[in-house]
């Protein structure tokens, strides 16, 4: 008997996993349909960019900053051995900022600060029944509000992480010359030993799924909040959730078939 | 939630769903409006099936409606002029200086002149209402929604509310559907009257006609204290 009711209720999970998942890809279809009024969507998409983008470089810049001159620290303290070259602590920042920090690192912080926000003011729309309002106009409020975010992540995101390669180096390299650790000779060498410009590309790439994963599914939870105040927190926290965890996966995917 | 509810809309009148909490009046609005799908039954606008249309075709009667809601539904990111251009700039092939004209036409109907650039936020209850019917009647609905569009408000502004509701109603021609628990309203301003009672129409008829009805529900609604029973009486006689 225990047994029959454990097995109904895990099909009724995976049922209710199933319907989300359906919902969701059924949100990207009303998302992804033509637009009313092309003119105000490019208007909506330079908001967004400001908003989503803009508004984040601030703490892009600050995280980098410190993470690529804390790579650059502990990276020397660890090469106590006479056989490891100096320069390996430029390589190592480079990698460190190239390959994951600046993509995923990056991208995971920006769900908190971004995707937080998106689900919470889609979220109080829906609340406050200005996305019925809009629906009632005639106006596919998925469209609208979606695909500038959209549109607008996917085009500011790897900028992003560009600035944020370059600030995190160029930080490491600062704080290991100023603190005597490398010179700049040693670390320059060690920035361009063994450079693969497909590890920028690879990065680039990542960014995108992530840029996607973060406002899409951000905007899910927003868009299908019901409720008071009080979901509308609960929608915010599980859009965050929802989105780290996707980009934990997708970046695992994302490196076994692009790197690999 | 609801069963067999056949209603008609009257254009060119007041038309008012009433009932008790839960009893499937706001249930019924939404269906009507599309917000909502009926598992059976049909809506028509003007002979034109609206529960066979898809989003796409449906968009041309949603373009044809206003709806004041509740909580007004202002969008907060905008100011009044922005929310009232809203359905212009989307739907309308008026240039800049027609909207902005519309939209102050629209303030002046609802006595909002020179308030454009304010914000939802910095407005009171009723401007905010006044608002939203300046956003719903932009675009010359020939049907009105109004959903409880006197909740929260202090019964001299609620009169001004239905008084604006009515005279636009008139004004425009438009159907109007007024969803509301405030039997001021309904006996001042209702030209029809719909009760809905356990999710079935229970009742209809007009403010006169409700007054000599025999309907339990209905009277028990309306007129649910003693004094209000007294006042019937003496309206009756």
């Amino acid at each position: 008997m225990q047994n029959t009711v454990a097995a109904y209720l895990s099909l009724l999970r995976m049922s209710s996993v199933y319907f989300h998942i359906g919902k969701y890809f059924l949100l990207m279809v009303s998302t992804f349909t033509k637009p009313e009024k092309r003119k105000i969507y490019w208007k909506l998409i330079i908001q967004e960019v400001d908003k989503i983008g803009l508004q984040s470089l601030g703490i892009v810049a600050l995280l980098s900053l410190f993470m690529g001159a804390v790579v650059t620290l502990q990276t020397a303290a660890n090469i106590e051995s006479g056989w490891i070259p100096r320069w390996t602590i430029g390589y190592t920042t480079r990698q460190t900022m190239i390959l994951e920090f600046s993509s995923t690192i990056v991208c995971l912080i920006l769900s908190g600060k971004v995707g937080g926000n998106i689900a919470s003011e889609i979220g109080t729309m829906r609340i406050t029944e200005q996305i019925d309002a809009m629906e009632i106009m005639g106006i596919n409020s998925a469209s609208y509000l979606i695909l500038p975010k959209i549109v607008a992540a996917l085009f500011i995101f790897p900028f992003m992480v560009i600035l944020s390669m370059f600030i995190g180096i160029s930080a490491g390299a600062f704080v290991g010359y100023t603190t005597g650790v490398i010179s700049l000779n040693d670390f320059e060498y060690g920035l361009q030993y063994d450079f693969e410009m497909w590890q920028v590309s690879y990065s680039l790439i990542k960014v995108f799924f992530f840029a996607f994963i973060i406002t899409s599914v951000s905007a899910f939870h927003g868009f299908y909040t019901s409720g008071g105040p009080r979901e509308v927190g609960a929608s915010s926290t599980r859009a965050v959730v929802y989105s780290m965890v996707l980009i934990l996966v997708a970046n695992y995917i994302l490196t076994q078939l692009l790197l690999l | 939630m609801l069963k067999n509810v056949s209603v008609e809309f009257h254009p060119g009148k007041v038309n008012f769903i009433i009932g008790r909490s839960g009893s499937g009046k706001s249930v019924l609005t939404k269906c009507i409006v599309g917000l909502m799908e009926v598992d059976k039954g049909e809506i028509f606008f003007d002979h034109r099936n609206f529960t066979v249309l898809d989003r796409w075709d449906r968009k041309d009667i949603r373009q044809e409606m206003g709806m004041l809601f509740q909580g007004s539904a202002l969008f907060s990111s905008l100011n009044v002029e922005e929310n009232i251009l809203f359905p212009l700039q989307m739907f309308s092939s008026m240039s800049k200086s027609e909207m902005l004209d519309r939209v102050n036409v629209c303030l002046k109907r609802v006595n909002l002149e020179g308030k454009n650039k304010l914000y939802p936020s910095e407005l009171s209850g009723g401007m905010q209402k006044r608002t939203g019917i300046a956003r719903a009647i932009a675009m010359n609905p020939r049907y009105l929604f109004c959903d409880e569009p006197n909740s929260g408000l202090d019964p001299q502004t609620a009169i001004v509310i239905d008084n604006l509701i009515r005279e636009i109603t008139y004004e425009f021609k438009s159907t109007t559907v007024v969803i509301s628990h405030d039997m001021n309203s309904v006996l001042e301003t209702g030209d029809h009257i719909n009760f809905i009672y356990q999710g079935e129409l229970s009742w209809r008829g007009n403010k006169h006609e409700i007054l000599h009805s025999e309907n339990e529900a209905l009277n028990n609604f309306v007129f649910p204290s003693k004094f209000m029973q007294q006042i019937r009486e003496k309206l009756r006689g």
